[in-house]
């Protein structure tokens, strides 16, 4: 049996890929955090990546593929220690890969990463500018993990190296930004603004997971859903609560909510809720056939379970 | 059965009296019926939440297109034709601008809709800081335009829609009238997105606009002062203040032309593109000579 390494295996998306995998692979995990009730077949080990340890994970078990999932995605954290965890993380493990002879990488990145602005084309491509870090400084470990993978995917051409950008993910098991955003008790949208957005069920990005996987994609690809609303369209579709702020009282008022903690994305997040950031998953289902499972309806609706 | 048929006869007979009587209030919702039926006829991709990939929504153009629509029947008695020209799939829309005010554009739109069969959506491309108005923004992708990125239109072209724009922008819309008629500088964008996405352009000429407020001079220094791209002066403008902006009562005559066809690369030096623009160029002038030669009357 063929052996996959998953980094970040704890979080949701890390235990949905792994209990689909499990018993066509032999999985291992690390993440930071424990997985407790993990399936016996499968080996959970705690440690962060930039330790010594994950380098011996590495050495002694020398996996056929490995899926790196180990990101912080919230707010809640230091932005500091987010950009450690990110960018050092993806870099030890790149380097352990190439040391090692991994063949196969994928990294889950993020259609985030391609920043939310009044200008932007709508259904961007994969060679559109990542413009996170000019509107969006806190994410910009988004853009320098994905300029450390391009990099190592043009250094070492020997390597199945993959970038996945899905777009907005909801589900059951995983914790994203925009699903935590959606189930506030009382969501604030920006009055006048109602961009399209994307939305993609946590199931189809594992399947999206997989599919790589298994054809052993090389190359960067946005993963794209069953398609697009209007962000208070979704919300209804939700049923959330919505509250409407004005626009120039919007960034203040988030910037001091978030600054007491009483609300969880920094001010910058608020162009996500005003302009577009949409991709075309053209070259994804070119490459694989991949097709969402889930509609718009079903994807809103795992969100309130 | 007879018996049946003639109630229904008695029963409508009826009703067109009663109708005829109350025609005012009836107008509204007789014009508002039409659009409703129109509009469900437009070929669009839409989800199961109504919204086409663009953020079109079929029940916010039925709303908004009542104020175009009664202006086209009622305010500018738009005489229309050549939408028989229209193909089907992807087409560009191309002609010439005037007015100050962009109502050949809205009026351009109400004619796809309201004459042509199948009625059609004509997508504008509007300015890059458009998106950041608020409410306009969404109002904007709602009734079908967007943000005119060149991507974003190549998509739609590629996605069989038709698409409308004004080559000419504020250089034919805030001209004076001494240029009444006389096409300005065309931009080349268009004809590399024909080519491209391999689409056929229908040329369109409307005749009307230009007197509908009469450009007496262009002040584009204090237009640059207020962030405006023209600051034009006309018989009741700025004098009568934002009143000014509305248009004189004239007729508009709107003809779309024969679809045109061209092949090359979409890449080509500025000088060959040209040639090609140049061509629709003339085409659309000519179309505005012989509309104007035909025409009796600027109001009637």
């Amino acid at each position: 049996m063929r052996k996959l390494l998953i980094t970040g295996i704890s979080g949701g998306q890390g235990r949905l890929l792994a209990k689909r995998l499990a018993g066509q692979w032999d999985i291992i995990g690390v993440d930071r955090m424990p997985w407790e009730g993990a399936p016996r077949d499968i080996r959970v080990t705690t440690m962060d990546l930039r330790t010594k340890r994950f380098e011996n994970v590495l050495r002694v078990e020398r996996p056929d593929a490995v899926v790196h999932l180990a990101f912080v995605r919230h707010f809640r954290s230091d932005p500091q220690v987010r950009h450690e965890v990110n960018v050092d993380g993806t870099r030890h493990l790149l380097d352990h890969c190439a040391a090692y002879g991994i063949k196969q990488v994928i990294v889950l990145s993020s259609s985030y990463v391609y920043g939310a602005m009044a200008d932007n084309p709508m259904y961007v491509d994969e060679d559109h500018s990542l413009n996170i870090s000019r509107t969006f400084p806190d994410l910009r470990d988004l853009s320098e993990v994905e300029g450390l993978v391009s990099t190592f995917l043009w250094r070492y051409p020997e390597v199945a190296t993959s970038v996945l950008r899905p777009v907005n993910t909801l589900g059951y098991y995983t914790h994203s930004a925009i699903g935590g955003y959606l189930k506030l008790d009382i969501v604030p949208t920006v009055s006048g603004f109602n961009p399209m957005m994307q939305f993609i069920h946590e199931e189809d990005v594992s399947e999206a997971i997989v599919l790589a996987l298994e054809k052993t994609l090389r190359g960067v690809f946005n993963v794209v859903g069953p398609g697009a609303v209007p962000l208070k369209t979704a919300l209804k579709a939700i049923g959330a609560t919505r509250i409407s702020i004005p626009e120039p009282i919007a960034h203040a008022l988030i910037r001091q909510l978030f600054r007491f903690k009483l609300y969880q994305f920094p001010p910058e997040a608020i162009d996500f809720i005003k302009y577009p950031c949409t991709v075309s998953g053209k070259r994804f289902t070119e490459a694989t056939d991949f097709e969402p499972l889930f509609s718009l309806a079903d994807t809103f609706s795992s969100l309130a379970q | 059965m007879k018996h049946a048929d003639d109630d229904m006869k008695a029963t409508g007979l009826l009703q067109n009296a009663l109708s005829s009587l109350t025609s005012a209030g009836n107008f509204w919702a007789e014009l508002r019926e039409e659009l409703d039926e129109r509009i469900e006829s437009i070929p669009a991709d839409l989800n199961e939440y109504g919204y086409d990939p663009w953020g079109f929504n079929p029940d916010v153009l039925k709303r908004w297109m009542l104020i175009p629509a009664f202006l086209y029947r009622y305010y500018f008695r738009c005489i229309t034709t050549g939408t028989e020209h229209f193909p089907e799939g992807s087409f560009l829309l191309i002609g010439n601008h005037a007015g100050q005010v962009a109502f050949d554009g809205a009026m351009v739109s109400a004619a796809t809709v309201l004459e042509a069969d199948p009625p059609r959506l004509a997508r504008a491309m509007g300015e890059y800081w458009l998106g950041t108005l608020p409410w306009f923004n969404v109002f904007m992708d709602r009734v079908g335009s967007a943000v005119g990125t060149r991507k974003t239109c190549a998509d739609m072209l590629r996605h069989g829609e038709c698409v409308l724009a004004f080559p000419e922008g504020v250089r034919g819309m805030n001209k004076t009238y001494a240029d009444a008629y006389q096409l300005q500088e065309f931009g080349m964008g268009f004809m590399r997105l024909a080519l491209e996405s391999e689409t056929p352009i229908v040329p369109f000429a409307v005749v009307g606009s230009e007197e509908q407020a009469p450009g007496i001079a262009n002040l584009k220094g204090l237009g640059e002062l207020l962030g405006m791209p023209a600051f034009p002066i006309t018989l009741t403008f700025p004098w009568l203040g934002p009143l000014g902006i509305w248009p004189l009562p004239v007729r508009y005559h709107i003809e779309f032309g024969e679809p045109m066809y061209f092949e090359g690369d979409p890449n080509d030096d500025d000088e060959r593109i040209r040639e090609k623009v140049d061509q629709v160029k003339s085409t659309i002038q000519a179309m505005l000579r012989r509309g104007l030669a035909a025409r009796k009357s600027i109001f009637f």
